[in-house]
C-alpha cells in the first residue's frame, strides 16, 4: 500500500467548473452553480487519493472534469508534466489509454445491449489494439483477473449479479493499461459483503500494475480502509487534504471534525455531541467567504468576508481555514 | 483452453441469445401472444387467401345481398301484376359464407382481399412514419443547439397540420389513388415518433455507460451507432407495432368517407358500402368491421407486451 | 422494558409473479418490548423492507401474500384482524417511516396538511388544535421557521428536511410503535447524525418502541438495544446489540461484521464473503446462508435450522449450536 514513484502524475491547479444557469426562451444566464470552485492538488504514480464530501461538494464533478468528460471553465489540469487542459480531441483519446473511470452503478454503467466481453473489449477496439484473436485472449485474461468466467464473456449483463457486473466495469477499465484510474463511488451500490470483495480486488490490481486511484467515495469508512491520502470537499472546495492516519487522527478543519464525529462508529459506543447544525447549502448560491461558515461552530470575523486559502499547515497537511492562517 | 468470447465477430450469436431473452419475457403475456398468433394469421390470410377464395371483383346480381352461413332473412317482392307480396326465406350458403354484397360479390374474397390492402397500407405508411421520425429525432438530439430547436418547432407545426384536408386536395387534383393515401399518413405521421425519439435520445446521452464509452475514447459516431441507436431499437419497435392500427384504421377512415381509392377493395370501402344497409344486410358492415377491431387489437396487445418485455424496469 | 407489546412469529409473505414464488420473508420470529430500539438487519433481499411492510399490510394483495404467521398486537393479530381494525391501528399506535422522504410525502399538499390529515384521520380535534399541534411538532424536529415550513409544499425543503417533517408526521398521534425503514439511507452522513439523535430523543423522553431497519451496522451499534440479523427472508441472529457486536455467533453475522471497513484501525485486507446473497425466487434447500458459509455441514443442505438459546437474550439459527 505504499506509493511508488514520486513524480507528479496529475497535478490540478485551481481549477473551477461552472454551470450556468439559463432562464426563457433565448437561455439567459441568470446565474451559476459553482460545481467545482477552484480545486488544487498532486497525485503521484501508484497512489490512492481518497477524495470524499457529501452530496452537492462537487467531488463527482471534479472528477469528470479531470477526464475532460466535462470542460474545465477555468484552470489547469496537468498530466505526466503536460498541459491537458485544451487538448485537442485526437490527442484527448491518446490520453484515454492512460486515464480510466470506473461508475457507481453496475447497471447504468454498462450497455445493456452489449455482451460483457464486448465491453471489456471496447477499449482495446477504439483505440485499435489487437486483431479479433489477441482482444478475445486478452478479454479472457482481464475476466480472469477481476475474478469472472471467461466462459460468461458471452452474457449479458442482466445475466449477472451487482457485483460482478463493477467487476466488468473494472474490467473494461484495466484493459489498455492505464496508469490513473478514477473511481466515482465504485462501491456505493453494493452490498457489504460484495463491497468487501471490490474492494479487496482493486486493492490487489493497484498493488500489482502500480495504479492510481482517485478514489471518490461519501462512505468514510472505505475511505479509511483504500486510501493512502485523503481530500476533503466541502461546496466545490478542498478543506483538508493530508495523509490518511494524520486525517483521521488529527483532523484539523472543523468540518472534518464534525464529518468524523458524525459517522456512526461500529466499535465505540460513545455518545456524540452532533456538531453540525442545518443542511448542507447549494452551490448555486455558496455562502460569502468561506463557504463553511454559516454551520461553523469556531467562526469568527474573517470568515463571512474572506475565503481562506489551502495552506500546508505541517508537512504535506493541508487546510484551508482561517483559525490557522 | 480456446475462449470463443469477445469481439465482434461473436456477436451476432450472442444477439440471438438476447433476442431469445425478449422473446422469453414476451411470451409471458398471454394477450401479447394472442395478438401475435392473430396478426401471423392475418399476414398468412393476406398472402395466401387470394388462392383460395373466389375474385372479389365478380359481380353476379343473382346473388346479391346474401346473408351469411347460419342466418337467413326475409325477402318480399312485390308482384305488381298480382298486387301482393311475397315473402321468400333466404338463407346463407357455403358458396359465400360471410354473404355478398349489394352487387353479388362475394363478402369472404372482399375481405381476404381488403386484408392485404390494410396491411400493405399499415406497413409501408407506417415504415415511412418511423424512418422520418427516428432520422429527425436522432438529428435533433444530437445537434442541439439552433438545429434541435428548428427541428422541434416544425415537428410541431406538422403536428398541426391537417392531413386530411390535404388529402382531400390531392384527391381533388390528381383523383383517387391508394398511393396518395400512404403518401398522406407517412408523411405526415411521423411527429408522434420524432418526439418520442428524440426524448429517448436525450435521456440516453446521460446514462452512465455513455459517460463510460466517452471516456474510454469512443468517437461521438460510436456512440450513436454502437451505443445509441441499438438502445433506441427497442423503442422503435414498440412504437411501429403500436402505430400500425393507427395507420390501418386512418385508411379505413379515409375510404370510409369515399377518399379511397375504389379500385382495390379495402376494409374501410366495404365499411362504406355497408353502413347504408346495416338494417337490412347488416354483414356487409359487420364482417370488415369486426376484422378491423381485431386487428387494431391485436397489435395493440402485441405492442404493449413488447414494451413491457423492453423495459428493464418492469418485472416479467 | 420488559414488557412485549409486538410479537412477530414465524411470519413469511411470499410474492406470487409470473417468474415463480418470490419467498421474500420466509419465516421470521422476534418480540418487541416496550421502550425498546429493535434493530432488523441485514443486505439487500435478505426481506427486511418486507417484514416491516407486512407488519402494517401494506403490501400490494396480489402478488403478495402473507401465507403464515402472526403479528400479536396486544390482543389482536395484525395479519388476521379486519381492515378496518387496521386502520385505526396504523398511524395512530404503530406508525412509519419511510427511506426516501421524496417518494414518501404527497407532492401537492403542503407539510401542515398532510400531517392534519393524518390527525385528523384518527382524533376529533379541530382543525386549529391539529395545525398547533402540526406546528408543534415540526418544531420539536428541529425545524428552523416551522411556521413558514408548515405551509410549504414537499419539493422545496431538503432532503433532510423531508425527512424530519416525515418523522414529524409519523409521530402526529403519539404513536406506541414507530417503523423506521432505512430512514437515513438517502441522506447525507451528517444529516443522518441529526436524524439519529432526533430517534435518541425520542426514545428517552417518550417512552416509544422502534423497530429500526438497515443495512449499516454501524448504525445498529449506535441507536439499537436489540438486533435482529436477516439473512434469505429468516431470521438468523438475535441478541443484544452488544453481544452480536462483540459476540457473533452465526457465521453470517461474523462474515458480516468481518468484512466492514473499520473506522477505527486500518486493515491490510478485508475478510469477504465469497458468493452472492440468495435470490428469493430460488432459495437453497436447507438453511440459506450454506452456500456460503464456511463451516456448512452435510446437515445444513437438508434441514432448517430453528433457533437455539446460547445466552440469555441471544438466540441463533445455526446447526453448529443445535443441541
Amino acid at each position: 500500500m505504499k506509493s511508488t514513484a514520486n513524480h507528479k502524475l496529475l497535478q490540478v491547479i485551481d481549477l473551477k467548473k461552472y454551470y450556468p444557469v439559463t432562464v426563457g426562451l433565448l437561455s439567459r444566464q441568470v446565474g451559476e452553480v459553482r460545481a467545482v470552485d477552484g480545486v488544487s492538488f498532486l497525485m503521484a504514480e501508484g497512489e490512492i487519493l481518497g477524495l470524499v464530501g457529501e452530496s452537492g461538494c462537487g467531488k463527482s464533478t471534479l472528477g469528470r472534469t479531470i477526464l475532460r468528460l466535462e470542460e474545465p471553465s477555468s484552470g489547469k489540469i496537468l498530466y505526466k508534466g503536460s498541459d491537458i487542459t485544451t487538448l485537442d480531441k485526437e490527442r484527448l483519446r491518446a490520453l484515454r489509454k492512460e486515464i480510466q473511470i470506473v461508475l457507481q452503478d453496475p447497471d447504468a454503467s454498462l450497455d445493456s445491449r452489449m455482451t460483457a466481453g464486448d465491453s471489456i473489449a471496447e477499449p482495446l477496439v477504439v483505440h485499435g489494439v489487437g486483431g479479433d484473436v489477441e482482444r478475445n485472449e486478452r478479454v479472457a485474461e482481464l475476466m480472469k483477473q477481476v475474478g469472472l468466467d471467461p466462459r460468461q464473456a458471452n452474457h449479458y449483463p442482466h445475466e449477472f449479479s451487482g457485483g460482478q457486473k463493477q467487476r466488468i466495469g473494472i474490467a473494461r477499465a484495466l484493459a489498455i493499461n492505464p496508469k490513473l484510474i478514477i473511481a466515482d463511488e465504485p462501491v456505493s451500490a453494493l452490498d457489504v459483503s460484495v463491497q468487501a470483495q471490490i474492494l479487496n480486488l482493486m486493492m490487489d490490481i493497484q498493488e500489482e500494475f502500480g495504479l492510481a486511484y482517485l478514489f471518490i467515495a461519501h462512505d468514510l469508512a472505505v475511505i479509511r480502509h483504500m486510501a493512502h491520502r485523503v481530500a476533503i470537499m466541502y461546496l466545490g472546495k478542498i478543506v483538508e487534504l493530508a495523509d490518511k492516519a494524520e486525517i483521521f487522527a488529527k483532523p484539523m478543519h472543523p468540518y472534518t471534525q464534525a464529518l468524523l464525529a458524525a459517522v456512526p462508529s461500529f466499535k465505540t459506543k460513545a455518545k456524540k455531541e452532533v456538531l453540525l447544525s442545518g443542511d448542507v447549502p447549494s452551490p448555486l448560491n455558496p455562502p460569502t467567504g468561506c463557504h463553511f461558515h454559516p454551520r461553523c461552530r469556531k467562526a469568527f470575523k474573517p470568515c463571512s468576508q474572506d475565503e481562506p486559502k489551502l495552506v500546508e499547515l505541517s508537512k504535506s497537511h493541508f487546510v484551508s481555514c482561517h483559525l490557522y492562517t | 483452453m480456446k475462449y470463443r468470447t469477445a469481439g465482434t465477430s461473436t456477436s451476432i450469436r450472442a444477439g440471438g441469445r438476447l433476442a431469445g431473452y425478449y422473446w422469453q419475457r414476451t411470451r409471458r403475456n398471454k394477450l401479447a401472444i394472442a395478438g401475435l398468433a392473430f396478426i401471423i394469421f392475418l399476414i398468412f390470410l393476406a398472402l395466401f387467401g387470394p388462392f383460395f377464395t373466389m375474385d372479389p371483383t365478380e359481380v353476379n346480381f343473382d346473388e346479391k345481398n346474401l346473408p351469411p352461413i347460419g342466418f337467413s332473412i326475409e325477402k318480399s317482392i312485390y308482384d305488381i301484376n298480382t298486387d301482393e307480396f311475397t315473402t321468400t326465406i333466404i338463407r346463407g350458403t357455403w358458396k359465400h359464407p360471410l354473404g355478398t354484397d349489394n352487387k353479388g360479390r362475394d363478402l369472404l374474397a372482399m375481405i381476404v382481399s381488403g386484408a392485404r390492402i390494410s396491411l400493405l397500407v399499415g406497413l409501408i405508411a407506417t415504415g415511412m412514419a418511423i424512418i422520418l421520425g427516428t432520422i429527425i429525432g436522432v438529428l435533433s438530439a444530437y445537434s442541439g443547439g439552433w438545429v434541435d430547436n428548428a427541428l422541434m418547432r416544425f415537428t410541431d407545426i406538422m403536428m398541426t397540420f391537417p392531413f386530411f384536408l390535404l388529402l382531400v386536395l390531392i384527391v381533388f387534383i390528381f383523383g383517387h389513388s391508394l398511393i396518395f393515401i400512404v403518401l398522406a399518413i407517412g408523411l405526415t405521421g411521423w411527429t408522434g415518433t420524432a418526439r418520442l425519439i428524440r426524448s429517448e435520445s436525450l435521456s440516453l446521452r446521460t446514462r452512465e455507460f455513455v459517460t463510460a464509452a466517452r471516456a474510454i475514447g469512443a468517437s461521438d459516431r460510436r456512440v450513436i451507432f454502437r451505443h445509441l441507436i441499438p438502445n433506441v431499437m427497442s423503442l422503435i419497435i414498440v412504437i411501429t407495432t403500436l402505430s400500425i392500427p393507427g395507420v390501418i384504421m386512418a385508411e379505413a377512415a379515409l375510404s370510409f368517407i369515399g377518399l379511397g381509392d375504389p379500385t382495390w377493395t379495402s376494409w374501410g370501402i366495404i365499411l362504406s358500402a355497408g353502413q347504408h344497409t346495416l338494417d337490412t344486410a347488416w354483414w356487409i358492415a359487420v364482417g370488415p368491421g369486426i376484422m378491423l377491431f381485431l386487428t387494431v387489437l391485436a397489435f395493440n396487445f402485441l405492442g404493449d407486451g413488447l414494451r413491457d418485455a423492453f423495459d428493464p424496469k418492469s418485472k416479467i | 422494558m420488559n414488557d412485549t407489546i409486538l410479537r412477530t412469529k414465524n411470519l413469511k409473505t411470499y410474492f406470487y409473479t409470473t417468474r415463480g414464488v418470490v419467498k421474500a420473508v420466509n419465516g421470521v420470529n422476534f418480540n418487541l418490548s416496550r421502550g425498546e430500539c429493535l434493530c432488523l438487519v441485514g443486505e439487500s433481499g435478505c426481506g427486511k423492507s418486507v417484514t416491516a411492510l407486512s407488519l402494517l399490510r401494506l403490501l400490494d394483495s396480489p402478488p403478495a401474500r402473507i401465507v403464515d404467521g402472526q403479528v400479536s398486537f396486544g390482543d389482536i393479530d395484525l395479519v388476521k384482524c379486519s381492515t378496518r381494525q387496521l386502520r385505526q391501528i396504523r398511524g395512530k399506535d404503530i406508525a412509519m417511516v419511510f427511506q426516501e422522504a421524496q417518494s414518501a410525502l404527497n407532492p401537492v399538499l403542503s407539510i401542515g396538511n398532510q400531517i392534519i390529515e393524518q390527525v385528523e384521520l384518527h382524533e376529533r380535534i379541530s382543525q386549529r388544535e391539529a395545525r398547533a399541534r402540526a406546528l408543534a411538532l415540526l418544531e420539536e424536529m428541529g425545524i428552523p421557521s416551522a411556521e413558514r415550513v408548515i405551509d410549504t409544499y414537499p419539493h422545496l425543503l431538503s432532503g433532510g428536511m423531508k425527512q424530519r417533517a416525515m418523522i414529524a408526521m409519523s409521530l402526529s398521534c403519539n404513536p406506541q410503535i414507530l417503523i423506521a425503514d432505512e430512514p437515513t439511507t438517502a441522506v447525507d452522513v451528517t444529516i443522518q447524525a441529526q436524524i439519529l439523535e432526533i430517534f435518541r430523543n425520542l426514545r428517552a423522553r417518550k417512552q416509544m418502541s422502534f423497530i429500526f431497519i438497515t443495512h449499516d451496522l454501524a448504525i445498529v451499534n449506535e441507536i439499537g438495544d436489540r438486533a435482529v440479523v436477516m439473512y434469505g427472508g429468516r431470521d438468523v441472529e438475535t441478541a443484544p446489540v452488544s453481544r452480536i457486536i462483540k459476540n457473533p455467533r452465526h457465521p453470517y453475522t461474523r462474515g458480516l461484521i468481518a468484512c466492514l471497513p473499520n473506522m477505527s484501525r486500518s486493515e491490510k485486507r478485508l475478510e469477504s464473503i465469497p458468493g452472492n446473497t440468495p435470490n428469493p425466487i430460488e432459495l437453497p434447500p436447507g438453511c440459506p446462508f450454506h452456500p456460503r458459509c464456511p463451516k456448512a455441514m452435510d446437515i445444513c443442505r437438508r434441514k432448517v435450522p430453528s433457533p437455539t438459546i446460547v445466552a440469555e437474550g441471544h438466540a441463533v439459527s445455526c446447526h453448529l449450536y443445535a443441541s
